[in-house]
């Protein structure tokens, strides 16, 4: 990562921020434009798995929807040559076939993740054939849910913590060093998480779960001053690198 | 039966006419003989217009009746005659060529070998055909199969020849009798030439010292029994572990719609058999066989057909064909102009293959004003390799053995980059393929470049770029990609077109529908509206191929929901489909050997082409060819510049044993640098083409002859071969007149008129 495009990235993040809250969504507060799935065309699209959920308030997945992923494919389309549907994004619950056309998902607070058969059996598959699926947006014991949860499609899988030196932390960004991954919540620090296949690090990762952070914390609120830019910056980094890493690998 | 009628109404053998001059003996007498038969045709016309009461046509019957009798005495009276050229007698000579190939001692001459009638007519001294000829002329006999030589005798005749070569055999039997008087020489053959030159400088010669050739043709003309492996069409070399689709030739006589095994064998083991439907009689069935080679090293593949009951040929059942395995990892250069699943999934599909290097260059942002284009580098060698990005350099470039263009724009690359991109094609040898996307064919740009001139398919020079939604593409194989080696995704072939059907369908950005003459389309792509698009087809260029597959998501046939998680359809595809990519490829040293398989003792030739880092031939350079041989003795045979080609150097090289032959092919430039190596392998083998199209030639025979003013026989028509040979005009002779004017003809003739005129008045009551 040149000075220079760390400058760009600085800059195009105030820009998004500036243009975000200038848009009447954005000063509603909460954006309700969703108006279904983007269909399938070969460009990337963003899209954010969805599971049961029968609390109260808004369902845990939708956590940072929309204005997360808003944000964020503003900067990603911006800084990266991807393809993608920039100002639409997808949401698809685990038992969509449609989930297939979409090799990279995203999943917010699987520490509230539940998935009956069906949806354990379509996820395995779709992670075994080639799909990547990034966690994020949980902490402290949700880590036991999201174990649950590949228990059941993994029995003999194992979970590696991920250091700087792997690849998914160089995948587009130069990310040298982990103490600069930004807390969300209140205390411990980020850790990085991923399963390979027949648990051979020299074979695909499939998964990776951004551990005791909140990456589309700070997409959301990049508009709003939640946390000061550098550290936004980040978020938005690390996020390019593990969306980026889930396109190339 | 026919020419025995004839020679009973016209005196002389049918030869006789054809070889004589026709004239008369009297010449005075004609003039007035004709004065007298023109005055009594006048009188006849006459005395019959005076019988007004007859009919005309009565009339007109019996005035030809009259005047055909007239002109037959006239005939007979002016002494027609034959004048021949007849040898004289022990003053000529006559050589005898005898076939003394393996081919002979096929049973079909009267229900034993070829060889009997040779043993039979001129195999004793006083064999029926020898003796006749001996009477009448001086004989020389020679023996020929790969060589020709003089026979002392013909019980030295073993018919054990592995080669039959007409053409050096009438050479040497010309030299031989040369200043001789020569009658004709007399090729007792089945005519089942293999020699790799054709007759025609050996008819020439003939003709120039005017001997003409007396052909025998034993044997028949059509097998009644017999299976043929006719033709194998293999590669000289193959990565280890490809898959081969292999064409093989089958034809048969006698055994229309049988069933039988065709059974493919790696020097013994067997690898491959399936059942096969024989062809209707003379026909040839083109069979694609399927298999894989995975043991390294030069590799003897059998192809075989058991012998079926009666077979006449048992020996053409099988033909081997040798291929060099070779087992290294094939560098390829992905460029992809966008981070797209694509390139990811090609990726884990050759990933799996330890024969392929997919090196993949990313372009993951594009350059702005002020930073360059930045790439993600997977699959590298070296932390140095493509630092930079493309490569900047033909060395660089050519060190790939394939190219995979993803969907990456024209103007990515400089000019110069450009032209690398077709000279990678044209000038290295390389195959490029172009995949489909956004940046991709017309839609990147790419019309009017120097790829676009290399590229199998007609780009759109208007294009307005990608049109979105994509076009929906339920793939399909054309008719040549239903046996091409980058097709197939099934190891059993009857179960791809199921397997085709429930493929999902594919996305293209990039309407394609056009291709160059001569390209050759694989996979065709049908969308819900619109014309059938190309999904699959290449074409050679230059030295090299290219390749297009103008889709976007070949991914789809993993990823799909619909596909099993089993299922290894898109796997196995990129492997064959890259795997044929880089088949071919020619290395900086290219060594070939023609032909691949010699007999010991027979010459080949060793071509080798020598090629700089640019792929630039290297003239003037000390290149040797280190020939090993099976007993591990090491020959080395320097090659010179052939001068017509650049970096091309040829020597010839004579095995003397048999068994595999292992040629080096290595040495320096002018200026002492090292210029690579490369090798190929020899057979050197009593040859088995004898036993392929081993039914006697006439028309080859035939040709001979009559190209030559000889003359054709079968087997058992030799009966005039002496008379053919003594009327043939050539050597020694003198002039002989045969009469004509008693031939029985004439009289019966004479007769038939009067008494036809009798009996047509007496029917008329004109008598």
């Amino acid at each position: 990562m040149t000075i220079r495009r760390l400058r760009l990235v600085l800059g195009l993040a105030i820009v998004v921020a500036a243009s975000v809250i200038a848009t009447p969504s954005a000063q509603r507060g909460y954006s309700q434009s969703y108006s279904g799935n983007v269909r399938y065309d070969g460009k990337f699209v963003f899209v954010r798995l969805s599971y049961p959920w029968y609390g109260g308030r808004g369902a845990p997945w939708a956590h940072d929807w929309p204005r997360g992923e808003e944000h964020f494919l503003k900067i990603f389309s911006e800084i990266t040559s991807v393809q993608m549907h920039v100002t639409e994004s997808s949401i698809m619950s685990l038992s969509d076939p449609d989930l297939f056309k979409f090799p990279v998902a995203y999943m917010a607070e699987p520490g509230f993740w539940g998935m009956g058969d069906e949806e354990t059996r379509n996820l395995k598959n779709y992670l075994l054939k080639g799909g990547f699926l990034i966690l994020d947006d949980f902490r402290n014991r949700d880590w036991g849910n999201v174990d649950l949860n590949f228990s059941k499609m993994f029995p003999q899988g194992q979970w590696v913590d991920l250091d700087a030196s792997h690849p998914i932390f160089h995948s587009f960004f130069e990310i040298n060093s982990l103490d600069i991954i930004p807390q969300a919540y209140d205390a411990g620090r980020p850790i990085f998480r991923g399963m390979y296949l027949d648990n051979d690090p020299n074979k695909r990762m499939f998964v990776v779960a951004a551990y005791n952070t909140d990456m589309s914390e700070f997409w959301e609120w990049s508009d709003r001053g939640y946390a000061p830019i550098d550290v936004t910056n980040e978020a938005y980094k690390i996020g390019i690198n593990l969306f980026m890493y889930g396109i190339t690998h | 039966m026919l020419s025995s009628i004839f020679e009973f109404l016209f005196k002389h053998q049918r030869l006789v006419f054809e070889q004589g001059d026709f004239g008369f003996g009297a010449t005075r007498f004609m003039s007035l003989a004709a004065l007298v038969a023109g005055v009594a045709a006048v009188y006849v016309v006459w005395t019959y217009r005076r019988l007004a009461a007859v009919p005309r046509r009565d009339r007109a019957a019996l005035v030809g009746m009259r005047i055909a009798l007239v002109a037959i005495v006239l005939f007979a009276l002016m002494q027609p005659m034959l004048r021949l050229k007849v040898a004289v007698p022990q003053e000529n000579f006559v050589g005898i060529l005898l076939d003394d190939s393996r081919s002979m001692q096929v049973a079909d001459h009267n229900n034993g070998p070829r060889s009997g009638f040779i043993q039979e007519q001129l195999g004793r001294p006083d064999a029926p055909l020898l003796t006749e000829l001996g009477k009448r002329f001086q004989l020389r006999v020679f023996r020929f199969s790969s060589s020709a030589e003089r026979l002392q005798s013909t019980g030295d005749l073993k018919f054990e020849g592995t080669g039959t070569r007409m053409g050096e055999a009438l050479d040497r039997a010309r030299d031989e009798l040369s200043g001789l008087p020569v009658a004709g020489l007399v090729l007792v053959s089945d005519g089942a030439d293999n020699s790799e030159t054709t007759l025609d400088e050996a008819i020439a010669g003939l003709k120039s010292q005017a001997m003409p050739v007396f052909s025998v043709g034993v044997g028949r003309e059509r097998l009644t029994r017999d299976v043929q492996v006719t033709r194998v069409e293999t590669p000289r070399r193959a990565l280890k572990g490809s898959s081969l689709v292999i064409d093989v030739v089958v034809t048969q006589t006698g055994y229309a719609g049988t069933k039988v095994p065709l059974i493919v064998e790696d020097d013994g083991r067997m690898v491959s058999t399936q059942d096969i439907t024989l062809p209707r009689d003379g026909e040839a069935e083109t069979l694609h066989v399927r298999f894989k080679v995975s043991d390294i090293g030069p590799r003897t593949i059998r192809f075989r057909i058991p012998v079926q009951g009666q077979e006449e040929v048992a020996q053409n059942n099988q033909r081997d064909a040798l291929i060099d395995v070779y087992n290294r990892r094939e560098k390829i250069l992905y460029l992809e102009g966008e981070p797209r699943p694509e390139a990811k999934f090609v990726r884990q599909a050759t990933d799996e293959d330890d024969n392929l290097q997919v090196v993949l260059l990313q372009r993951t942002a594009e350059a702005t004003v002020s930073v360059p284009d930045k790439y993600l580098r997977l699959g590298v060698d070296s932390g140095e390799e493509l630092i930079n990005g493309f490569p900047a350099t033909r060395e660089e470039l050519f060190g790939y053995r394939g190219i995979i263009l993803g969907s990456v724009e024209a103007s990515a690359f400089t000019p110069d980059q450009q032209r690398m991109l077709e000279d990678f094609v044209d000038v290295r040898g390389g195959s490029l393929l172009a995949l489909g996307g956004g940046r991709s064919f017309a839609e990147g740009g790419w019309a009017g470049t120097p790829l676009s001139d290399a590229l199998p398919v007609v780009l759109d020079p208007g294009s307005r770029g990608p049109q979105y939604p994509p076009a929906e593409l339920v793939v399909r194989q054309s008719r040549t990609g239903e046996n091409h080696p980058a097709t197939q995704i099934t190891d059993k072939p009857e179960e791809a077109p199921a397997k085709w059907r429930d493929l999902p369908p594919l996305t293209s950005l990039n309407p394609v529908t056009e291709v160059k003459p001569g390209a050759t389309v694989l996979l065709t792509g049908v969308p819900a509206r619109g014309t059938e698009q190309v999904v699959l087809a290449f074409q050679r260029y230059g030295r090299g191929k290219s390749i297009v597959m103008p889709v976007q998501d070949t991914w789809m046939w993993r990823m799909h929901a619909k596909m099993d998680l089993k299922d290894q359809t898109h796997h196995t595809f990129w492997q064959r489909l890259v795997r044929w990519v880089v088949d071919g490829v020619p290395d900086r040293v290219m060594a070939s050997v023609s032909p691949d398989r010699v007999q010991r003792g027979e010459p080949v030739t060793i071509t080798a082409e020598v090629s700089d880092p640019e792929y630039k031939g290297i003239n003037d350079g000390r290149i040797t060819a280190s020939v090993t041989s099976p007993s591990g003795k090491v020959e080395n045979v320097p090659m010179e510049w052939t001068v017509e080609h650049d970096g091309e150097y040829r020597a010839r090289f004579t095995p003397s044993e048999d068994g595999l032959h292992k040629v080096n092919v290595g040495g320096a430039a002018k200026d002492g640098r090292d210029v690579g190596k490369g090798a190929v392998n020899l057979r050197v083998a009593p040859s088995d083409a004898e036993y392929f199209d081993a039914a006697m030639r006439a028309p080859l025979l035939r040709r001979v002859a009559e190209e030559t003013e000889g003359r054709f026989f079968r087997a058992d028509e030799t009966s005039r071969l002496v008379d053919a040979i003594t009327f043939s005009g050539k050597g020694i002779t003198v002039v002989e007149e045969k009469e004509l004017w008693d031939m029985p003809i004439i009289l019966m003739l004479l007769l038939g008129l009067m008494g036809g005129e009798w009996m047509f008045r007496r029917s008329r009551g004109l008598a």
